[in-house]
């Protein structure tokens, strides 16, 4: 067991619950539990999403596929920075200025029935479930290298499982959005400071980047197999030139022809229908305010996952080299390859930086899985709470009831996700998906690019857009990409199996033209000018604007404001 | 105590909140909202199209252009595994400055002037004069 690790770990958990208990709504209301008041500013924001949205999916996931598909896997990281260019250039703004409180209340408000809150219910709770086990699962991963021991009879995997589910959702039901939100962005910072030391240490140590991938290019890529119980090292074969073999620089070490392109449409949709990342949103004090965090979101995300690619190139060329003097290496490597990719990035903090690296990375690790639990916990919260209890169950619910709805709801969910975690073997999966943390976070932007995002931007772009229409729209992509992916399970990811696995180039464009068919042949909602000045004028904005400027100039006393106010 | 899920399906989740609504005087005008909107899709869609043009361009290169996987740019780099690793992350960045700049100047520019006193033009459209 390491102590450094266990006292690190027992600090963060320790400070992320004061922090939540510190910044903890003072008033029972929903929209500060859900939503921070509205308050929260352009960088804090933008820190707090990527908290949100770099899980174990981004910290250990990208590193992982890169360490383990060479240049294809590179395209993990791309796919998941990609996908907040269309959120700023489609969802943004609107969806704050539209102001409510998740995207089944959006659909709901802007369709004005309640039939499209509930299937979007029922779709939000299937993306956030199948995004929530992949982060227990990590959390159990790194847990399993970070302790290696278990408690009260459990074993490391479970355990950590379990600590990291109970330690969060202590937080997101003591802290609601405002501790969550403050919590995500430190977070965040820890998580790049990680990367940001670890790198250093790395090229400190003489780790040439373009070299090494110049290296690594001029052997076959090859990786661990269990065959006839022995693990032994196998060649990957190229996808892109049958009968020819995978390099670690060239394409084709993972996807097909269309591999790539229909991996980053699924990755680029997926985000603008993730209800956890959308939901922050709601907190900017203004659109303008929302489309500029987006911007800052996706310098972040360039940098982090840069690093990330950086870090998975390491690993490859270095871990090889110190595996035979490295004796606990041995049973983490075949002839210095890693058998889970995942550990990549930790195996790196502890060559250079001994067991301290090691806690500092694990520690790393564990913060990407808890913030972005957090975050899925409340937007489940905020869709079964809201969308459904104070909409449907309670309607003349208090404030004080129905964020003890939202509060409970988080606990079911976290429950829930937690039982499906503990029932998943991540070793024998392992065999099936290279990176399968990165892998089943895919399958939940798969669903929610194929289902959610195209309604999504429907109802944000076009006035015909009906609740019928919506409502077929989002059942058919929904059932699209479920069935395709449950198929791709039975294929395999070779040939057309690689198009099932990321089914958002088939289902999004049928769910987007069954919504279109539908919706003309059904009437649009009354009142659509006032909906549409809502969702694109700014007069919400500059009233916001105004009221912080007649705030500030009041603070500054009533001279300085008359001036201010003249002046404008 | 308030009652949280009363209000009807139109109804502001703002409305008695921190945004007073004693600032009443900010409004937005259906055709400004509209001719804003239309401008807006276009740099939206515009933007679009460059995005996903340069994403699918490099797979693209990949299947056609040798020396787009096989040449060095940077050390031992392909010019994909560049492009890949962090040249795709720069576009982004650049592109969404672009594109929050334009579409904040078309908002600041369309939208957004007090109601007028003296029942002046009301809109941006009848004040450039081609309002219907």
């Amino acid at each position: 067991m390491n102590v450094a690790s266990l006292l690190v770990l027992a600090v963060l958990l320790g400070a992320v619950i004061v922090l939540g208990l510190v910044l903890r709504p003072r008033r029972a209301s929903t929209l500060e539990f859900y939503l921070a008041g509205r308050r929260v500013g352009v960088m804090t924001n933008a820190c707090a999403i990527c908290g949100d949205y770099f899980s174990a999916a981004s910290f250990l996931g990208v590193a992982a596929a890169v360490y383990a598909s060479g240049l294809d896997g590179v395209w993990y990281a791309t796919g998941f920075a990609a996908g907040f260019v269309p959120v700023l250039l489609f969802v943004a703004a609107p969806l704050r200025r539209f102001g409510e409180f998740s995207i089944p209340d959006f659909l709901g408000r802007r369709l004005g029935s309640d039939r499209v809150r509930l299937v979007a219910v029922v779709v939000v709770q299937l993306v956030i479930l199948s995004y929530l086990v992949p982060q227990a699962v990590g959390s159990g991963i790194t847990w399993e290298l970070l302790v290696g021991d278990g408690i009260a009879g459990l074993t490391p995997y479970a355990t950590g499982v379990v600590v990291s589910t109970v330690a969060i959702t202590a937080l997101v039901i003591v802290g609601g959005m405002r501790g969550t939100t403050w919590t995500q962005a430190v977070q965040f910072l820890l998580l790049l400071s990680a990367f940001i030391w670890l790198v250093i240490v790395v090229i400190a140590s003489g780790f040439d980047y373009p070299r090494s991938v110049a290296e690594l290019t001029t052997d076959p890529l090859a990786n661990p197999a269990e065959v006839d119980g022995q693990w032994r090292l196998e060649a990957e074969s190229n996808r892109l030139e049958e009968g020819e073999l995978a390099y670690f620089g060239h394409p084709g070490g993972r996807y097909g022809p269309l591999g790539q392109i229909t991996l980053i449409i699924t990755l680029m949709l997926g985000t603008a229908g993730l209800p956890h990342v959308m939901n922050r949103y709601f907190t900017s004090p203004t659109g303008t305010a929302a489309r500029m965090t987006t911007v800052w979101v996706l310098g972040l995300a360039g940098l982090f996952y840069a690093l990330a690619v950086l870090l998975g190139t390491a690993a490859r060329s270095l871990i090889p080299g110190a595996a035979p003097d490295q004796p606990w290496l041995a049973e983490l490597t075949v002839d210095g390859v890693l058998r889970v990719p995942e550990h990549a990035p930790l195996v790196l903090g502890r060559l250079y930086g001994g067991e301290a690296g090691l806690a500092v990375v694990a520690v790393g690790a564990l913060v990407a899985v808890l913030s972005t639990i957090a975050g899925l916990l409340l937007a489940s919260a905020a869709s079964w709470g809201h969308d459904v209890y104070e909409r449907h169950i309670n309607p003349n619910a208090t404030q004080r009831q129905a964020v003890w709805a939202g509060r409970a709801a988080v606990v079911v969910v976290a429950v829930l996700s937690a039982a499906l975690a503990l029932g998943l073997r991540p070793y024998s999966l392992t065999a099936l998906f290279p990176s399968i943390v990165a892998t089943m976070v895919t399958w939940a932007f798969a669903l929610a690019g194929s289902a959610l995002a195209p309604v999504f931007i429907l109802a944000i772009w076009w006035r015909g857009t009906t609740a019928r229409g919506a409502v077929a729209g989002m059942t058919v992509g929904a059932v699209t990409a479920v069935g395709m992916v449950a198929a791709a399970t039975v294929i395999g990811d070779r040939s057309i199996g690689e198009l099932l696995l990321t089914p958002t180039v088939i289902a999004a464009p049928l769910a987007a033209a069954v919504t279109v068919v539908v919706s003309r042949r059904t009437h649009p909602p009354a009142e659509l000018d006032r909906l549409w000045a809502k969702l694109h004028g700014t007069a919400a904005d500059r009233r916001a604007v105004r009221l912080a400027r007649l705030t500030v100039t009041g603070i500054n006393g009533p001279d300085g404001g008359k001036d201010s106010e003249k002046k404008r | 105590m308030a009652s949280s899920g009363g209000h009807s399906p139109w109804a502001d989740p703002d409305e008695g909140g921190q945004w007073v609504s004693d600032l009443g005087d900010e409004y937005d005008m259906p055709t400004d909202v509209d001719a804003a909107f239309r401008t807006l899709r276009r740099v939206a869609v515009g933007h679009f199209m460059v995005f996903l043009g340069v994403v699918v361009a490099v797979p693209v290169l990949t299947l056609t252009v040798d020396w787009w996987s096989e040449g060095r740019l940077i050390g031992g780099m392909t010019p994909s595994f560049v492009m890949a690793a962090v040249g795709l992350y720069v576009f982004f960045f650049l592109l969404a400055i672009a594109a929050s700049t334009l579409s904040n100047a078309v908002e600041d520019r369309m939208l957004g002037d007090p109601e007028p006193p003296d029942g002046g033009p009301t809109t941006h459209a009848e004040q450039r004069g081609d309002s219907p």
